[in-house]
C-alpha cells in the first residue's frame, strides 16, 4: 500500500522517512553506486530540504518496500541542478503542470521477485507508478519527467508503462547509467499500469489507522495538536539543508520512536545485483 | 546572455489584480490571494480581491501570522487542500472570522516554487458543497497550476533585479517548436516534421509558454519574436 507524505502529514511519519532514507542508501549508493552522500546509513540531497512530496510503499508490516519523490520542475530541481549532463547543456523543462520525478526504488532484497502477486518486486512497482500517476493527476500535473536507470525504463516498458519519449542523452552515472523520461498522468496510462500488475484495489493506505498502528506500537496517542508534534513541525520547517533535516529526523526517531521495542534490526549490507 | 524585459514586450499591460480577476472568471472561483516572497530583495508580496471589509480586518489584525493555508502551505511542494487543515486550532478561529465577512472554507491553496529559491502561494475559493468543490477542483487544476505560476512570475518581475536575472533560457528544441509554430503548423503538423510526439511537441511547448510568461501560444510566439529568438514568418 502506498503512503503520501507532505508538508501536511510529515511530523508523523519521521520514522518511515528515515527508512525511506535507509532504502535510498542501500539502493543508489551500495547497490547502483551513484556519487550520494550517506551519512548515518541515510541518503539525503539538498532537494529533500526543499518540501517535497514523497510516495511511500509499504507491505503488511508496514515496512517500507518502496520511495520515490517529486518536485515541481518550476523550482530548483535534479535535471536542471544535478543531472545536467543529461540535458547535454540545454536549458531543463520547466512548466507548473510537469513535476520530475526522482530516487525511484524498490527493495529488491526484501519482495519476491518470481511472481506478479502481491509482496513481489513487480506489485511493488506497479502499485508505487499507478498511486504516482493518479496522485500527480489529481494535483493538476499532466505529465512527469522522471530520472531513471535502464534496468528501471525497461521495467517500465515491461509494465506496460513505457515512456511516451525521452529527453537529452543517456549518461554514465556510478556503475550504472542514467536517463531523463516523460510519462503522461492520463488515466488512460494509469488504467493499463493497475491492469497490467492486477491492481483492482485503492493503493492508497487507510492512514488513520497507519497512525493507529504506528501510535500501538510506540505506545503513544496521536494527537496532532500534542505540543511535541508542534515542536517537530517547527523543526521541519527551520531546516535549510540536507544536515538539519537529517538531525530533525534522528531526534523525531530518538523521541516519538524511544517508547518501540528493538525489534526494528537494521538491515544487514547484503546487497545482492537486482534481478529484474 | 541578453537582457529581456517582460514588462516591455507587447502586453495588455494587466494589473496584478486584474489578473487574479481574470483566473477567477476563466476558472468559475470566487476569490484569489496571492501571497509571495521575492528572497533577492527579500520583499513580501499580498494582493488578494476579497471584499475589502475582510480585507481590513484581515490586516488590521495582522492574521497573516496565523493564516493556516499560509502557513501549511508555504512548507507544501504539492498543492494543500484546506480540509487537511481542520485539526489545526488555528482553523477554526480563522474561518469562524472569514464565514462572516462571506469567506467560504472549501478552499486550496496552490504553491509555487520558481528557479531562484522564490516562493509563492496562489489560495482560491468558491462557496459550494464540498464534493462539488472537489470534482470541480478535478476539473480546473491543470489550468489553476498554470495560471498560479503566471501570477507568481508577473508579481517577481515586479523587482528589476528578479527581472535582470530571470531572462528566459529556452532549450533548442523549444525554440525549434516555436518556430514552426510562427510558421503556422500545428502541433500535430510539428510532430511529425520533427519525428516525436505529439505529447512531446505539449510538453516542450508548455514549457517555453511558461518561461516566456505566456498563456497561449500565440502569445508565446509573439514574445518570442519580439525577443528575437525566432524569426517572423
Amino acid at each position: 500500500m502506498i503512503l503520501v507524505i507532505d508538508a501536511i502529514n510529515r511530523q508523523f511519519h519521521s520514522k518511515l522517512l528515515e527508512d525511506m532514507f535507509r532504502l535510498r542508501a542501500r539502493v543508489f549508493a551500495d547497490r547502483l553506486g551513484w556519487d550520494v552522500h550517506v551519512e548515518r546509513g541515510m541518503e539525503i540531497d539538498e532537494f529533500d530540504a526543499l518540501d517535497p512530496v514523497y510516495l511511500i510503499g509499504l507491505d503488511e508490516t508496514d515496512t517500507v518496500v518502496s520511495c520515490v519523490r517529486l518536485l515541481q520542475t518550476t523550482g530548483p530541481h535534479m535535471l536542471s541542478d544535478v543531472f545536467s549532463d543529461i540535458l547535454q547543456g540545454q536549458a531543463p523543462l520547466r512548466a507548473p503542470t510537469l513535476w520530475e520525478s526522482t530516487r525511484f526504488c524498490v527493495d529488491t532484497e526484501r519482495l519476491g521477485l518470481t511472481d506478479r502477486g502481491p509482496g513481489s518486486v513487480a506489485r511493488a512497482t506497479s502499485e508505487l507508478m499507478s498511486a504516482t500517476l493518479d496522485y500527480a493527476r489529481r494535483c493538476g500535473i499532466t505529465d512527469i519527467i522522471t530520472v531513471i536507470d535502464p534496468v528501471m525504463n525497461r521495467v517500465l516498458k515491461r509494465s506496460d508503462n513505457a515512456p511516451y519519449d525521452y529527453v537529452g542523452n543517456t549518461v554514465q552515472m556510478g556503475k550504472t547509467k542514467a536517463m531523463a523520461a516523460l510519462l503522461d498522468c492520463t488515466p488512460e496510462r494509469i488504467e493499463r499500469v493497475r491492469a497490467f500488475a492486477g491492481i483492482d484495489y485503492d493503493v492508497l493506505v487507510d492512514e488513520p489507522a497507519l497512525l493507529q498502528r504506528i501510535a500501538q506500537s510506540a505506545g503513544m496517542p496521536v494527537d496532532p495538536s500534542d505540543a511535541l508534534a508542534q515542536y517537530f513541525i517547527d523543526q521541519f520547517d527551520k531546516a535549510q539543508d540536507a544536515d538539519e533535516l537529517e538531525a530533525t529526523l534522528a531526534l523525531a526517531d530518538a523521541v516519538l520512536g524511544k517508547a518501540k521495542p528493538v525489534q526494528s534490526v537494521p538491515v544487514a549490507n547484503s546487497v545482492s545485483a537486482p534481478e529484474v | 546572455m541578453s537582457l529581456y524585459d517582460l514588462a516591455a514586450m507587447p502586453d495588455p499591460g494587466k494589473s496584478l489584480l486584474d489578473l487574479l480577476k481574470d483566473t477567477c472568471d476563466r476558472l468559475e472561483l470566487e476569490y484569489a490571494a496571492y501571497a509571495g516572497v521575492n528572497p533577492i530583495d527579500n520583499s513580501m508580496h499580498a494582493i488578494v480581491n476579497y471584499p475589502d471589509a475582510w480585507k481590513d480586518h484581515y490586516q488590521r489584525h495582522a492574521l497573516h501570522q496565523s493564516d493556516p493555508t499560509l502557513i501549511h502551505s508555504q512548507r507544501s511542494q504539492a498543492p494543500v487542500h484546506w480540509d487537511r487543515l481542520t485539526d489545526d486550532p488555528l482553523y477554526d478561529k480563522m474561518f469562524s472570522r472569514a464565514h462572516d465577512f462571506g469567506i467560504p472554507d472549501t478552499g486550496i491553496t496552490i504553491p509555487v516554487r520558481g528557479a531562484f529559491g522564490d516562493k509563492g502561494m496562489l489560495s482560491v475559493t468558491r462557496k459550494m458543497c464540498i464534493g462539488g468543490w472537489h470534482k470541480h477542483l478535478l476539473h480546473i487544476l491543470p489550468r489553476l497550476q498554470t495560471e498560479a505560476a503566471l501570477i507568481h512570475d508577473a508579481v517577481m518581475q515586479k523587482g528589476a533585479v528578479m527581472r535582470a536575472i530571470s531572462a528566459p533560457s529556452l532549450s533548442v528544441r523549444e525554440i525549434e517548436i516555436l518556430q514552426w509554430s510562427a510558421a503556422g503548423k500545428t502541433q500535430y503538423d510539428i510532430a511529425d516534421i520533427l519525428s516525436i510526439s505529439a505529447r512531446t511537441v505539449e510538453v516542450h511547448m508548455r514549457s517555453a509558454r511558461h518561461k516566456l510568461g505566456a498563456l497561449t501560444t500565440a502569445q508565446a510566439v509573439a514574445r518570442a519574436v519580439g525577443m528575437g529568438m525566432i524569426y517572423p514568418m
